[in-house]
């Protein structure tokens, strides 16, 4: 007897297309959720619990189909599905390909990506949800469940879409996931807006970047029973940053927070210092957490700084603002020697074997899928690297005697200590 | 190899017994009914437990009928879990099945953190021990006070006061189960949705203060009996 488990049928978008259902991927609070066909095309289906299925759900269905995605990383309700009798409704999405796994996946270790991919989906997260704030919404979910992500690349997909609300306006809907919400939110001072999204999104990076969570150290270690009321105290009437400069009382506890103890050193001082503006001023100052923007231009020159360890190939950061000391491997110990650095304007970029410039470098517009440059081996000469024009426009560069030569495109700039860049408007220094 | 220091993130156990009825009156079709619900919640509850890194779930059995015992009695794993089937004779010491899993919940051998166990009470009938001699020891128990307690009614003979003396929540009432669908439903529900609720408490709409575990809406009973041989 598997009563529980009938596909649903007859169901039809609005536009009386059929929605053939084929399977059952998952369930959840509100509904459940199927992989379907519909006009040739494989979708996904998110279709309400009947009790779910309310009115005002249906119309902010309708809202967000018609206003459309903010990015293509929001996997966004495209088209209102409806039962053949009954109240149940629901929407297709586009369905999340196999390459993306749960956070939850990554939490438990079930994958695991390198530094540059963790990097890269914190910036796209914070990147899609900058977008869909200056699109007047807020999501008022953010948590693990809501993200998915290629752990090869970090590219990301945000699901759940149908809690997304115009900001200011939520006085129904779901107030977020513990452990996610802002403190206001906790307390029952507040209703979900950008402003409580910018804490949960700190949360998910922290979750990303540190393996635990910003508020869970010592008090949290003594507490025996997290219920509901010790939640509420934790992270909503007594929270406290675990790195807190001001105040040691929270710290992690060795044995159980030890993801945070061995990330929180080793990434560069400018990424610790957003965490702590959004753990500590930003716990009590709804207005004073970081912005989406400045995720956006952090968390690439995190990546940056990204370098490879020699002896056993992990990835470490080189924090260009403590330059004292020199950078050993968190893995095997090893010193980490540095590779050739271009410096253009405020950033320093490290010249891996395969790191590659985007526009972003060069114009500053947030735009990491156009490539401009790639580092590459001379041709017959594998010993000697250059920086090569992956752009249409010609480059010039300049030596340290002052002589100046061109760089057509396809052409490289050797990798040579005064060599001075000039990619159009923006000027690149390169050092050993 | 793996990219990163650290490992999974830090969990808390939460610890799931199942306290099933075995008495004489159960058997036949209800204990078939019992083993089969649970038989079919059991991957439904193993991939609630994936989705939340915060967790370890581990689940034991108790049953009983004149007496009780454990049926599982180590704290097992959610993903190694399987479900071995009741058998069903004797009366209905539920007191002393209480007393069981409250010397199970004294810390040792609970660990000094977890989360809120959930407990899951099956009955078809009423007690013939001293049952409130079993609640008083559960609520005297901080772990027993802490956990989320559930009561499925089998069948319309069950004792609803006791169950939801047991549960002793300010809203929630036994769920009684008519026919096999309603308890596939059911324990369904509590090895999932409350198991989630404990564990990482789902989006909420609102928060309630009076509860220590904020429980998703129950799943209504089927109004009509689809098979008049499917009622108990």
């Amino acid at each position: 007897m598997r009563v529980t488990d009938e596909l649903p049928r007859g169901l039809t978008t609005v536009s009386g297309e059929r929605v053939d259902v084929e399977q059952r991927l998952g369930a959840g609070g509100q509904g459940e959720v199927y992989r379907v066909r519909v006009g040739g095309q494989t979708r996904a289906l998110k279709l309400y619990h009947a009790h779910m299925a309310t009115a005002s759900q249906r119309r902010d269905i309708e809202r967000l189909v018609l206003k459309g995605p903010p990015t293509p990383h929001f996997l966004w309700p495209l088209q209102l599905v409806v039962a053949p009798s009954g109240p149940r409704f629901g929407y297709v999405m586009a369905l999340r390909e196999p390459r993306f796994h749960s956070s939850e996946d990554f939490m438990a270790r079930r994958v695991v990506p390198g530094f540059r991919a963790l990097i890269t989906a914190g910036y796209e997260l914070a990147s899609a949800f900058l977008k869909l704030h200056a699109s007047g919404l807020c999501y008022r979910d953010i948590s693990f469940g809501n993200v998915f992500f290629d752990p090869r690349t970090g590219d990301v997909r945000i699901c759940d879409n149908d809690n997304v609300d115009i900001t200011g306006s939520g006085q129904g809907g779901v107030l977020g996931t513990p452990r996610f919400m802002a403190p206001e939110v906790v307390r029952g001072e507040a209703v979900p807006s950008s402003e409580t999204d910018r804490y949960s999104l700190a949360v998910l990076l922290f979750y990303l970047l540190e393996g635990g969570h910003p508020l869970e150290g010592a008090r949290e270690a003594g507490i025996r029973c997290l219920d509901l009321p010790a939640m509420n105290k934790l992270y909503g009437t007594e929270p406290l940053y675990i790195h807190d400069p001001a105040d040691d009382s929270n710290r992690p506890v060795p044995g159980i927070h030890d993801n945070p103890l061995a990330f929180h050193p080793l990434y560069p001082e400018a990424l610790r210092r957003l965490f702590l503006q959004s753990f500590s001023e930003g716990l009590r100052s709804p207005h004073r957490r970081v912005m989406e923007s400045v995720w956006c231009r952090e968390l690439p020159r995190a990546r940056d700084a990204l370098v490879y360890c020699a002896q056993c190939a992990r990835q470490c950061f080189h924090d260009g603002e403590s330059p004292g000391g020199a950078l050993r491997c968190w893995s095997c110990g090893a010193p980490v020697r540095l590779p050739p650095r271009l410096r253009v304007g405020q950033r320093l970029i490290l010249l891996n074997h395969d790191t590659r410039l985007y526009r972003d470098h060069l114009h500053e517009d947030q735009d990491f899928e156009e490539v401009v440059a790639e580092v590459s081996q001379k041709p017959g000469d594998p010993g000697r690297w250059g920086l090569r024009n992956l752009t249409t426009d010609k480059w010039t560069f300049t030596r340290p005697d002052g002589s100046i030569a061109d760089v057509p495109p396809g052409a490289s700039v050797p990798l040579k200590t005064g060599n001075v860049v000039h990619f159009g408007m923006a000027r690149g220094e390169i050092r050993e | 190899m793996t990219e990163l220091p650290g490992g999974p993130i830090a969990t808390r156990p939460l610890h799931f017994i199942f306290i099933a009825d075995c008495s004489g009156s159960m058997a036949g079709g209800k204990i078939q009914s019992l083993n089969q619900a649970v038989r079919e919640a059991l991957p439904h509850m193993q991939d609630v437990a994936k989705g939340n890194p915060n967790a370890r779930v581990l689940v034991r059995v108790v049953r009983f009928a004149s007496g009780a015992q454990w049926h599982v009695s180590q704290p097992t794993p959610v993903e190694e879990f399987s479900w071995t089937d009741l058998s069903a004779d004797g009366s209905t010491d539920m007191g002393l099945a209480l007393k069981l899993v409250t010397e199970a919940l004294k810390t040792p051998p609970m660990s000094e953190r977890a989360l809120p166990p959930v407990l899951v009470l099956l009955s078809d009938g009423s007690p013939t021990d001293d049952f409130n001699s079993g609640l008083k020891d559960l609520m005297a128990q901080g772990w027993g006070k802490k956990a989320v307690r559930i009561a499925i009614a089998i069948g319309e003979d069950a004792n609803l006061d006791v169950l939801q003396r047991f549960m002793g929540h300010p809203e929630l009432r036994p769920l009684v189960a008519q026919t096999a669908r309603d308890l596939v439903k059911f324990i369904r529900w509590a090895s999932t949705a409350v198991l989630q609720s404990a564990s990482a408490p789902a989006s909420q709409a609102r928060l309630n203060p009076n509860v220590n575990v904020p429980l998703p809406a129950p799943p209504a009973p089927s109004p009509t009996p689809p098979d008049a041989n499917d009622v108990w």
